[in-house]
């Protein structure tokens, strides 16, 4: 029987069209407290003073509890994947907007609600810093001293540092760029901006704690449950038996549910009172949990008169916010790849990770890969133009092809990146001759690749187990957030042990029976437990053939397994336990950010588009987005198809309309009613293609997909829109406005500021 | 959201004798589209809602008269308006209007009524209906009254509705042979509040443009005549060079505000270019796709 490759619904969608799957929102407990956070209206300030007096007194009321009142259960209350830099509530000072100050506990969830409000802090107010290019300079100062997690080994040097906001700089040298640039033809260079924006899944963020007889259990919306586990026995001191994490099914998570959210927060919370306490926050709450980084890009480029591009230079400030959560990861992982998919032998990279008093940004679908395939294509495409050669032409005379070094001196492999452009060029039928338009509608089109590495080292473990009636079921720590891991591990697991996908039980994400697994993110999921599955598969089929022999049946018997196990046992008992851990190989990078094995897959994704620009008015009408990508060999097809055309609507918000308004370090757009995502009316025809490669080391040949959707989509918009009307947007989003200023600007009659 | 009492009256009498005009924290609510956001953001924290729904049957008919004036109840809903054969064949305005103004789940439930009194000027309804020359109906324990709709409108979110007034029906004059366009733009999202809104109407006589209404709204703190448009285009023909000349004189008189949708500057020029392609669109010479 063929599983892998079959298109098959998801394996819980009938549970969720129907309203009957699990989600943390759903959870109930005898005598749970809820609690309601009291958050910081002061960007940067030091607590003189909270007052909690008023909301005690309210009827209703169970207990108000500050960040003194954690420190009584942990006396270093603080959190954090690559620092230890958050503090589980707000201490000494505030240092963004929406920073949880204080916890109102109540029975009644109204009730903590309206305590909230009876909530009064006092503050001693500091300076703040907004913005990335100017938080190099350490005039202020967001955090005292640098206290990296130890967890990555790159972050150590970190340690005790003070009098700056650099939480990580990253550094890469490839030939000699300098050089290179000085003897250059032509010289290239170009700042490009991003906007804050943030994931805003439809099932805001979710926690329970349940302290129980000597441990305490989470109910979480998290996509780590794995690293909650070891960061709550941390906090605790506890050994990680004691701590267990329960995920259901999410309604989103796009990154922002990784790592520590509410989930230390509600622990001790649960540890102070001895009763079960849920913290649920509204839509408009999650603008001061976690954002996508706002950048700063200037990117130099020097090409020779041939059109090869022969140095690049790339300096990225990534705008971490307050606290640094995994912003440090997304400065070095994302940073080698600075340079684009190209061939280069003169690269420089310099990317750094700073603190500034925003809401805190982390990884939200490519990892800080769609900010700076948003500089490097817009620039790349600008050469192109400069140089007057075809767009298309002069990314082939420079793309990076298998065999050759990438940036980081990692050499290309299994990475589709002629064959996704080349998919894209030809359906966007790029060589047939293209109407312009004409009068005050003018059309052009425009094209964008790029390259993302996975995330590496890291590990994941799964476990089978065969009953004795030969049904099974897979343990894995994967959290299904509505990208089908679920149903692509079952047809993996049928694969291999020859029964029908839908047959598989698949029992993801519960600390105390699935084994370890890094996180769900960075499109790691399919390859580094999608691998552990078939290698736990592949053992439970060597244990069944063992039995088989125990039974003293011949080798390739074709008993079914309920027979090997009763002739075995003498009736229906036993297990057959399959196990594996998954950890790729991987080389960290030397002191010139150099290594021979940076990822075990790459990426690739791209983007073409055809717009129509209004010249009165500014507005752009998408015609055609084209998407493609490197799938691998998919696992199956019909989901991975939907991944690409979400994660393009998805990167189309954030090209378009998506944007954080920032007044005094206050959010003043924190709701669904003026952070506009795209309705169903903004979404463009639409194609997406899977480019069918071959992922080497990957299960079945198949490799990550969840990102790449993203990738081409902004710069190919921005390009598509330089091509109709010759203007040049280098900040996102492209609003009809800054199409219009960019329009009168170039006419010589610009418009008002105000 | 902090707990309120709601309280369901079965008569319009009962319900105008459960408001309280000194009372802020007392409103009516009848499809809550725009009070739900409200309570959620904490800007309005009711200490009781009346509910209008159980008077709904005699209040949301939407009918033609004798006099082939349309009225609409106040308490049909968006959908209902959308839908109507009548409104279809006799004002197809309103009807166009009706697809791009939020979306249909919004619309099955947002009532005449409430879009008409709450006051935002970022809506479509109150727009459209001021420039088909509506008037609304307007009850009180103190009686009934009748007045334009142009004259509802006292400032940003204001109205001149006492608060235990309630709108119990519009009533939209026959358009007969009058043109009518409303432009709905909007600059984030397609299903977004408008930035801009202009409508449109006028009669057309031996090629001249008679008897215009041309109206602005949600770039300006309330729902506005601009009489000096109004004026350019009384007896002219719909020319590029009267139509420019009338864009350039509601820039000039409209009074346009920033905010979150884009810049006075944009908007100014917006309004600019809208103008004349409203004229267009009404004229039927304009039949792109609005963004």
């Amino acid at each position: 029987m063929n599983q892998v490759g079959r298109n098959i619904p998801r394996l819980e969608v009938r549970a969720k069209v129907t309203g009957r799957a699990d989600y943390t929102h759903h959870v109930r407990l005898p005598g749970m407290l809820y609690g309601k956070v009291f958050r910081s209206t002061m960007p940067h300030g030091r607590i003189v003073n909270i007052d909690t007096q008023a909301a005690k007194e309210l009827p209703g009321v169970y207990r108000v509890v500050t960040g003194a009142d954690i420190q009584k259960l942990i006396p270093e209350p603080y959190y954090g994947p690559a620092f230890h830099d958050q503090p589980i509530l707000a201490l000494d000072k505030v240092r963004h907007v929406g920073e949880p100050v204080a916890v109102v506990l109540a029975s009644d969830p109204h009730v903590a609600e309206q305590a909230v409000q009876l909530i009064s802090a006092e503050y001693e107010e500091l300076p703040a810093v907004y913005d990335e290019v100017a938080a190099m300079q350490p005039d202020i100062l967001v955090h005292d001293v640098l206290k990296p997690a130890g967890t990555f080994a790159d972050l150590k040097h970190l340690k005790g540092r003070g009098g700056t906001n650099v939480a990580l700089d990253y550094h890469l040298r490839r030939g000699d760029a300098d050089a290179a640039m000085a003897k250059a033809d032509h010289v290239f260079e170009h700042t490009f901006k991003t906007q804050q924006c943030l994931h805003l899944a439809f099932e805001p963020f979710v926690s329970v704690a349940e302290p129980g007889d000597n441990k305490l259990t989470l109910y979480t919306a998290n996509q780590s449950p794995s690293f909650v586990r070891i960061e709550i026995a941390r906090l605790f001191g506890w050994p990680e038996n004691r701590v267990r994490v329960k995920v259901p099914y999410l309604g989103g998570g796009f990154g922002g549910k990784l790592y520590i959210k509410l989930e230390a927060l509600v622990a001790s919370l649960a540890m102070l009172t001895r009763r079960p306490v849920k913290i649920a926050l509204t839509m408009e709450e999650q603008f001061y949990m976690i954002t996508k980084h706002p950048t700063t890009f200037r990117i130099k480029s020097g090409v020779s008169k041939d059109g090869k591009i022969v140095a690049r230079k790339c300096e990225v400030f990534w705008n971490g916010g307050a606290y640094a959560d995994i912003g440090p990861r997304v400065a070095q992982k994302s940073g080698f790849t600075a340079a684009g998919p190209y061939d280069i032998d003169n690269v420089s990279v310099d990317s750094y990770e700073l603190y500034t008093n925003r809401t805190p940004a982390g990884a939200l679908r490519g990892f800080g890969i769609p900010q700076l395939v948003w500089a490097y294509e817009s620039h790349t495409d600008l050469i192109a133009r400069g140089l007057n050669i075809d767009p298309v032409e002069f990314r082939r005379k420079n793309l990076l092809r298998d065999g050759r070094p990438q940036a980081s001196g990692t050499i290309l492999n299994d990475a589709a990146i002629p064959e996704v452009f080349e998919a894209i060029v030809k359906r966007m039928n790029w060589n047939a001759p293209f109407d312009h338009g004409a009068g005050t509608l003018k059309r052009g089109r425009g094209i964008a690749i790029a390259l993302k590495a996975v995330i590496s080292p890291t590990t994941s473990a799964a476990i089978i187990n065969i009953s004795a009636d030969g049904s099974i079921t897979l343990f894995t720590g994967t959290v299904d957030m509505g990208q089908g891991s679920d149903t692509a591990y079952a047809l993996i697991v049928a694969e291999v042990l020859g029964v029908a996908a839908e047959d598989v039980r698949v029992i993801h994400s519960d600390t105390d029976v699935t084994p370890y697994d890094m996180g769900t993110l960075g499109s790691r999921s399919l390859y580094h437990m999608g691998n552990a599955v078939r290698l736990a598969s592949e053992d439970a089929r060597a244990k069944l053939r063992a039995l088989a022999a125990e039974a003293g049946l011949p080798e390739g018997t074709n008993y079914p397994p309920i027979e090997i196990f009763k002739k075995r046992f003498g009736m229906q008992a036993g297990n057959i336990i399959g196990s594996s851990n998954f950890v790729p190989s991987y080389t960290p990078p030397d002191a010139k950010g150099m290594s021979e094995n940076v990822t075990p897959f790459w990426m690739v994704g791209g983007s073409g588009v055809e717009v129509e620009v209004d010249t009165e008015t500014g507005h752009v009408r998408i015609l055609r987005l084209v998407n493609a990508a490197d799938c691998g060999k998919p696992i199956n097809p019909a989901v991975a198809k939907t991944q690409l055309t979400g994660a393009a609507i998805m990167q189309l918000g954030f090209s378009l309309s998506e944007a954080m308004h920032l007044d005094g370090g206050q959010v003043t757009n924190a709701s669904l009613a003026d952070y506009k995502i795209p309705g169903i009316a903004d979404i463009p025809p639409m194609e997406s293609e899977l480019v069918t490669a071959e992922q080497h080391t990957g299960p079945f040949g198949a490799k990550g997909l969840g990102e790449s959707g993203t990738f081409g989509v902004s710069p190919a918009i921005a390009n598509a829109i330089h091509d109709a009307v010759g203007i040049r947007i280098t900040e996102l989003p492209i609003t009809a406005e800054a199409v219009l200023r960019a329009l009168r600007a170039k006419e010589g009659r610009p418009l008002d500021d105000e | 959201m902090i707990p309120f009492d709601m309280v369901e009256p079965a008569s319009l009498d009962e319900a105008m004798g459960l408001l309280d005009p000194e009372d802020p924290t007392i409103r009516p609510v009848a499809g809550g589209t725009a009070l739900m956001l409200m309570m959620k953001a904490g800007v309005f924290q009711p200490s009781r809602l009346i509910c209008l729904h159980k008077i709904e049957p005699e209040f949301s008919q939407i009918s033609v008269t004798s006099a082939g004036e349309l009225r609409i109840g106040a308490m049909a809903t968006l959908s209902q308006l959308e839908h109507d054969a009548n409104v279809a064949k006799l004002f197809p305005v309103l009807k166009n209007g009706m697809s791009r103004l939020s979306n249909p789940r919004v619309r099955n439930v947002a009532r005449i009524g409430g879009a008409l009194a709450h006051g935002d000027p970022h809506m479509d309804l109150p727009p459209m209906l001021t420039a088909l020359g509506a008037r609304i109906t307007i009850k009180s324990p103190q009686g009934e009254r009748e007045m334009p709709l142009e004259q509802l409108y006292a400032g940003y979110y204001e109205t001149v509705l006492q608060k235990n007034e309630l709108i119990t029906a519009a009533t939209v004059p026959p358009l007969g042979a009058r043109k009518a366009a409303y432009m709905k733009v909007t600059s984030r999202t397609a299903d977004d509040w408008p930035t801009l809104g202009v409508a449109v109407t006028f009669a057309l006589k031996d090629g001249a443009m008679c008897d215009p209404i041309a109206v602005v709204s949600a770039a300006t703190e309330k729902v506005t005549r601009m009489v000096e448009v109004e004026k350019l285009l009384q007896g002219a023909a719909a020319e590029d060079a009267v139509l420019n000349r009338a864009g350039d004189a509601a820039a000039e008189e409209a009074s346009i505000l920033s905010d979150a949708h884009g810049s006075a500057a944009y908007k100014r020029e917006l309004l600019r270019v809208y103008l004349r392609r409203a004229v267009r669109r009404a004229l039927g010479q304009d039949t792109r796709q609005v963004a």
